[in-house]
């Protein structure tokens, strides 16, 4: 019997029992389905955060103080341990055109004309953050020389300003509420037009985002080398002077800070001091977000072993119900094969069945879980023809015993089988 | 297809010596030592009481079942020592089964039903439908072939049945108590139908326990016991040959 004929009798029998086969169809639809969402969003996260980076110039090199272990979430949880005197000192490494640190200051509100914006950190950072981004209107503020009055001043990223009705505007003053109640009055002098690869480590660029001057951090430690109360850092950004010479500086600042640097010695047990570039940084988070993708996926495939399960299930009552037409055809001529054949051919018409309709539910339900994450679509094309191709599978490993037990029927029972 | 038996020829069914034993508990002896030979264009009935061997017989015929010992040969090729994959095509292309209880396809209509099984002779699909309306058409029901069983009499089911049984030009039609399921009428009609196929030359091994049935073939094998108790000619009915 050719496959066009077995697949003329098996649409028959699925016609037969149209709700049946929906029903076990669907179990493969929700896997399928579930598979593709999850990793559709994972391939949006990644691609969403990995395009951050890419943004980023590739003559940056990022300092971090994290846990020993490879794979970790990278800079998230940065220790502060980059002092005054290691920013200097990495200021005098060559190749380095600027080092820039950041830290966060804690705050519980920000307020602005009767307006209060509850906010639990800004950014403390120097103007050298600022040298290669365009600002929407404004500028950075003031470079704080030691023994200077700290400016009052504050940079914003549009979508910070844009948490107070109205919008925040430069020359606008904003209060912030520090820690323990004190307030600092400030005066907005720059808007940023956007802050994507400025702020790679710290998360979404689209993030709201309030930038106040180093001399308003509140995070002080005593410099071993030195022994004075200094700022201390969770991160510091390294711009080579030459993106070429990026891996050399890398190098270079790795050799300075497992030599002589206060981060070495403040950095806790288990914690290491690392020069990473982009590369580093992006292939870690690659790592995190691949790992995310499969434990979730993990448990959709859970499901498509459900909806296996399904079709072998129906597929060996179909067997029951269809001993006698088994009998029938082998009486007719038949061979074994041709009544595996036939039995395979509908177990893997539910499967293919199945996953040709959970794609496009997959798609959806990707799209919509990107949406509320409010991530760009990536769609992992491979995993769509991958889908058809496990719905085949699926098809065929389910429906491998039940067909085998169909060809086995021996007829002169099934002639008599009622 | 003729009546008359070429001398170099081989017999449409030969039995030789041939045992069917069931071992459940103790051996059970459904066909003990039969030697029968059915001569192309013959019409036999087998007869006997239920438990006599009759049903086991037809299937030895059919290839659906093997013997313990003995040879059965169909059309001169020795079936007992075929794989499971030979028999199968022997059923499809050498025998013909008509099924008390019809056994046709419920989901198939009767034309597609007639023509299954070239299906799997991988005979093309206009030409088995083609050949099918033909033989639906002798046997009366030209104008059925796009009905279901559901949709069919009983005795028109078993038209349909003998329809299926001669599709492939077999060597053999098999009919089990094929007038067992109908009522009297209908049964008459259905072995006038049989009488037509035996005059235009096929082969019919008939299995029945009513006697007046019987008496519309050539021969009547008496079987009890699984043993061949006579075999008696039939005077009156179809012509001797």
């Amino acid at each position: 019997m050719n496959l066009a004929e077995s697949l003329r009798l098996a649409v028959r029998s699925i016609r037969g029992h149209k709700l049946r086969a929906a029903l076990t169809a669907l179990g493969i639809v929700i896997g399928i389905a579930a598979v593709i969402t999850f990793v559709t969003l994972g391939a949006s996260v990644k691609a969403e955060v990995v395009g951050q980076f890419d943004d980023s110039p590739a003559n940056r090199v990022f300092l971090v103080a994290s846990p020993d272990d490879d794979g970790g979430p990278p800079a998230a949880l940065s220790q502060p341990v980059f002092t005054e005197y290691d920013v200097g000192r990495i200021e005098d490494i060559e190749g380095v055109d600027r080092v820039v640190p950041r830290g966060t200051i804690a705050t519980s509100a920000l307020s602005h004309g009767g307006e209060t914006v509850a906010r639990d950190q800004v950014t403390a950072t120097t103007p050298a953050l600022f040298e290669s981004v365009t600002f929407r209107a404004g500028g950075p503020f003031a470079d704080a020389e030691s023994g200077d009055a700290c400016p009052a001043e504050m940079v914003v990223t549009p979508s910070a300003a844009a948490l107070f009705p109205g919008n925040l505007s430069v020359g606008d003053r904003v209060s912030v509420t520090q820690r323990g109640n004190r307030t600092r009055n400030v005066t907005v002098v720059g808007i940023l037009d956007g802050d994507a690869g400025l702020n790679p480590l710290a998360g979404f660029g689209s993030q709201p985002r309030f930038y106040l001057p180093s001399c308003a951090y509140d995070t002080v430690v005593t410099s071993p080398t030195t022994g004075t109360r200094q700022n201390v850092y969770p991160q510091v950004t390294v711009v080579a002077e030459n993106p070429g010479d990026t891996a050399a500086v890398q190098d270079r600042v790795q050799d300075y800070l497992d030599a002589e640097s206060d981060a070495a010695q403040l950095a806790p047990e288990s914690y290491a001091v690392s020069a990473q570039t982009n590369d580093d940084i992006v292939q870690r988070i690659e790592t995190v977000v691949d790992r995310l993708t499969q434990f979730v996926t993990g448990i959709a495939v859970i499901s498509l072993l459900v909806g296996a399960i399904g079709i072998a299930n129906i597929m060996l009552v179909s067997v029951r119900e269809r001993t006698k037409e088994i009998g029938i055809m082998k009486a007719v001529g038949a061979t074994n094969r041709d009544v595996l054949q036939l039995f395979l051919v509908e177990a893997l018409l539910l499967g293919v069945g199945g996953a040709l309709l959970g794609v496009p539910v997959g798609v959806a339900g990707g799209w919509i879980a990107v949406t509320y994450a409010e991530l760009p679509l990536t769609l992992p094309l491979g995993w769509v023809g991958a889908a058809i191709g496990i719905g085949l599978l699926v098809g065929v490993v389910s429906g491998l015993y039940p067909a085998w037990s169909a060809a086995r029927v021996d007829p002169i029972d099934a002639l008599r089988y009622e | 297809m003729t009546g008359d038996v070429a001398s170099g020829e081989p017999p449409a069914v030969e039995l030789d010596a041939v045992s069917r034993t069931y071992t459940r508990g103790e051996p059970v002896y459904a066909l003990d030592d039969v030697s029968v030979t059915l001569a192309r264009g013959s019409y036999t009935a087998v007869m006997g009481p239920s438990g006599s061997g009759k049903s086991t017989l037809l299937n030895l015929v059919g290839c659906l079942d093997t013997p313990t010992a003995g040879t059965v040969s169909v059309a001169g090729e020795d079936v007992t020592a075929l794989s499971s994959r030979q028999r199968a095509r022997v059923r499809g292309e050498e025998v013909g089964f008509v099924f008390q209880t019809f056994n046709l396809m419920p989901r198939l209509t009767a034309e597609e039903n007639v023509a299954l099984p070239l299906v799997f002779q991988g005979v093309a699909r206009a030409e088995r439908l083609g050949r099918a309306r033909d033989l639906l058409d002798r046997v009366g029901l030209g104008d059925r072939t796009d009905h279901r069983p559901s949709e069919l009499s009983g005795g028109q089911r078993q038209r349909v049945a003998i329809a299926r049984a001669l599709v492939t030009d077999p060597a053999i039609v098999l009919a089990d108590e094929p007038t067992g399921n109908v009522d009297t009428e209908t049964g008459d009609r259905i072995m006038a139908l049989l009488d037509d196929l035996h005059a235009a030359g096929n082969t019919i091994l008939l299995v029945t326990h009513q006697r007046a049935i019987a008496d519309r073939a050539e021969r009547i094998v008496r079987l009890r016991d699984g043993e061949i108790e006579g075999i008696d000619a039939v005077d009156t009915g179809g012509a001797a040959r």
